[in-house]
């Protein structure tokens, strides 16, 4: 398929933006539900951008810059999921799995740039003990652009090729794989999940996993409630949490009191 | 160039309260904590950029300013929307002019806690729950879905951003006493919810299924025939289905289970019975395992996935590669058919 250089400077545009606000300015643009739609926007397939925006959305909750971690990159890998469904009309499990070599790639652009700007902070070092405002200011911007323009370029070159020599590669792969990758696709989500368990499970907090666990699977029974599920759920999650606290605090404040000698913990 | 930072300020008078504008423009640049990002000194480039309208207002002194810069410039990190708690926090501590090693102390203390608890709110809470609804709603073609969720995490992050501004700056040092006198527990409360919407996540969203079907011989299935006939001769033709066979193999006048002959009101003759026809049955391994616990597989693999996260310190990337090839190995023995819902 035959792509005007109108848009192709659009899509370069897009990820540029969306690249910088991975981690700064809102930090929600870059979430894969929102650049699907304006893919899918500026590539003329609306609804394809939003099945697999969604799609590649669900695949990457929990799989969060939790703790200065560096997930597979959801930016590089929602674009391309979308440019790949729209340009080689893949199912968007299949553009979702596709994507992840890019997203990877996308996470070795990430390290390298944190990787470049460490030495630039001598150079940080100096404007400050200059009290030089405008020269940390230029170095925070120039960070951000350089950020960008290597997303741009990725993106931008995989773009170009992929709608060239993309489909001829898709005719050749086979069925097995395509329907594997679809399968590992809808697993990578649960990769997502036990990160989450790493950084949150200790030891004394399985029950409550089981216990999300368990009431979901029972919620989910009811076709009625599955939409409405998470909601319901986070309600009662927040009760055993919130009661928790009041215990603990508790706990805390009578250990105090008793240690002096009062008698009014009331228990 | 040997630069050392100094122990106080040259200028000890207290600067004047900073106004609502400048708070309200460190609130905006505050967004663009992690600008600079890199792994030696992580946030702070960002963190001095953030901060440096106010650090103009209160250090008039250019010595005193290069000063500040230079230990505001040291290594920062916390997390990107509580970090105008910090910023408040310090601001206030510079425009009394607090002894430098007071000021960073305080910075280190209050950057700390507030990680775990932002990730808490945010990445484990906020987004999962408003991702997870609106990408439903994409993935069934609503349009609305990504602008419900900007909404709803921009009011959120926005709201928190200038709530913890204006509260730390006015509470001063005594905000970290505040926070931190509970952080063991709020911190401890907050992982309960996350790590229960987690367990609730792997069953509302875990949609892998297997297809393994195991022959398990075969049965005889029933089908019940009915047709019509015009005449006797051509019942007879029925006959062998129609009745019993004794001992020898011959025909008796005994009906055979769900067999019959009835005469129709227009003469015709109304001929039901059973035939029996061999068919292979299978064992369904999905329906076993969904009638001991529904969900078990999707709850076992990010089981796996955790210990092999946590106990054999695999990296994230690793993990995506075992999924990768067992989702390609099973397709290749047709092991899954539908993944996705």
């Amino acid at each position: 398929m035959d792509y005007s250089i109108l848009q192709v400077l659009l899509i370069f545009i897009v990820t540029f933006i969306v690249a910088i606000d991975q981690f700064s300015f809102l930090e929600s643009l870059y979430q894969p539900i929102v650049t699907g739609l304006v893919i899918g926007l500026i590539l003329g397939d609306v609804q394809t951008g939003l099945v697999v925006g969604g799609t590649y959305q669900l695949m990457t909750i929990g799989n969060m810059p939790v703790g200065g971690a560096q997930p597979p990159n959801a930016v590089i890998g929602g674009i391309m999921a979308t440019v790949l469904a729209i340009t080689l009309d893949l199912e968007p499990t299949a553009a979702v799995a596709t994507a992840i070599p890019f997203s990877i790639l996308g996470q070795y652009a990430v390290t390298l740039i944190f990787s470049l700007m460490s030495p630039m902070m001598t150079v940080a070092d100096n404007y400050a003990h200059e009290a030089n405002t405008k020269g940390i200011e230029r170095i925070n911007y120039l960070a951000m652009g350089l950020l960008g323009l290597i997303f741009g370029i990725i993106v931008t070159l995989f773009f170009i090729g992929g709608a060239a020599f993309g489909a001829q590669v898709v005719a050749v792969i086979p069925e097995w794989l395509m329907s594997g990758l679809g399968a590992a696709g809808g697993m990578m989500r649960y990769v997502g999940f036990a990160i989450l368990m790493k950084v949150m499970l200790s030891k004394d907090l399985w029950g409550f996993l089981l216990a999300g666990f368990g009431l979901a699977t029972i919620i989910m029974a009811s076709p009625a409630l599955s939409g409405p599920a998470l909601i319901i759920l986070a309600f009662i999650g927040f009760a055993i949490a919130y009661w928790d606290f009041q215990i603990q605090t508790k706990f805390k404040t009578s250990a105090v009191s008793s240690g002096e000698g009062g008698e009014e913990d009331g228990i | 160039m040997a630069y050392n930072i100094p122990e106080t300020y040259k200028d000890l008078t207290p600067a004047e309260q900073l106004d609502d504008k400048t708070l309200n423009k460190m609130v905006w640049r505050s967004l663009f904590l992690q600008a600079s990002f890199n792994y030696e000194r992580m946030q702070s480039g960002g963190w001095l950029y953030g901060i440096l309208p106010g650090l103009k207002k209160i250090h008039k002194d250019k010595d005193d300013l290069a000063a500040s810069m230079s230990h505001n410039l040291e290594f920062f990190n916390t997390h990107p929307f509580l970090v105008t708690f910090v910023m408040g926090i310090v601001l206030s501590m510079e425009q009394n002019k607090a002894d430098i090693p007071t000021i960073r102390a305080v910075r280190v203390a209050a950057m700390g806690p507030l990680g775990g608890i932002g990730d808490a709110l945010f990445w484990f809470t906020l987004v999962p729950i408003t991702a997870g609804i609106t990408s439903n709603m994409a993935i069934n073609g609503n349009i609305a879905a990504p602008f419900i969720f900007l909404l709803i995490f921009n009011i959120a992050q926005f709201a928190v951003r200038i709530f913890l501004m204006k509260w730390s700056y006015k509470l001063g040092t005594n905000a970290i006493g505040i926070l931190t006198e509970n952080a063991k527990e709020f911190t401890r409360a907050a992982s309960i919810l996350g790590i229960f919407v987690v367990g609730a996540l792997i069953s509302v969203y875990g949609a892998t299924k297997l297809d393994v079907q195991i022959p398990n011989g075969t049965t005889n299935e029933v089908r019940q025939v009915t047709t019509i006939v015009a005449s006797e001769q051509d019942v007879s033709k029925y006959d062998e289905f129609l009745y019993k066979t004794n001992d020898d193999g011959a025909l008796t006048d005994e009906f055979q289970d769900g067999a019959g002959v009835t005469v129709l009101d227009s003469g015709d003759y109304e001929v039901i019975f059973n035939q029996y026809q061999e068919k292979e049955v299978f064992v369904d391994i999905q329906e076993i395992l969904d009638g001991i616990l529904p969900q078990a597989i999707p709850l076992m693999i990010t089981v796996m996935l955790y210990f092999l996260l946590t106990k054999r310190g695999w990296t994230p990337l690793k993990c995506i590669g075992l999924i990768l090839v067992i989702g390609l190995i099973g397709s290749g023995f047709g092991v899954w058919p539908s993944i996705w819902p």
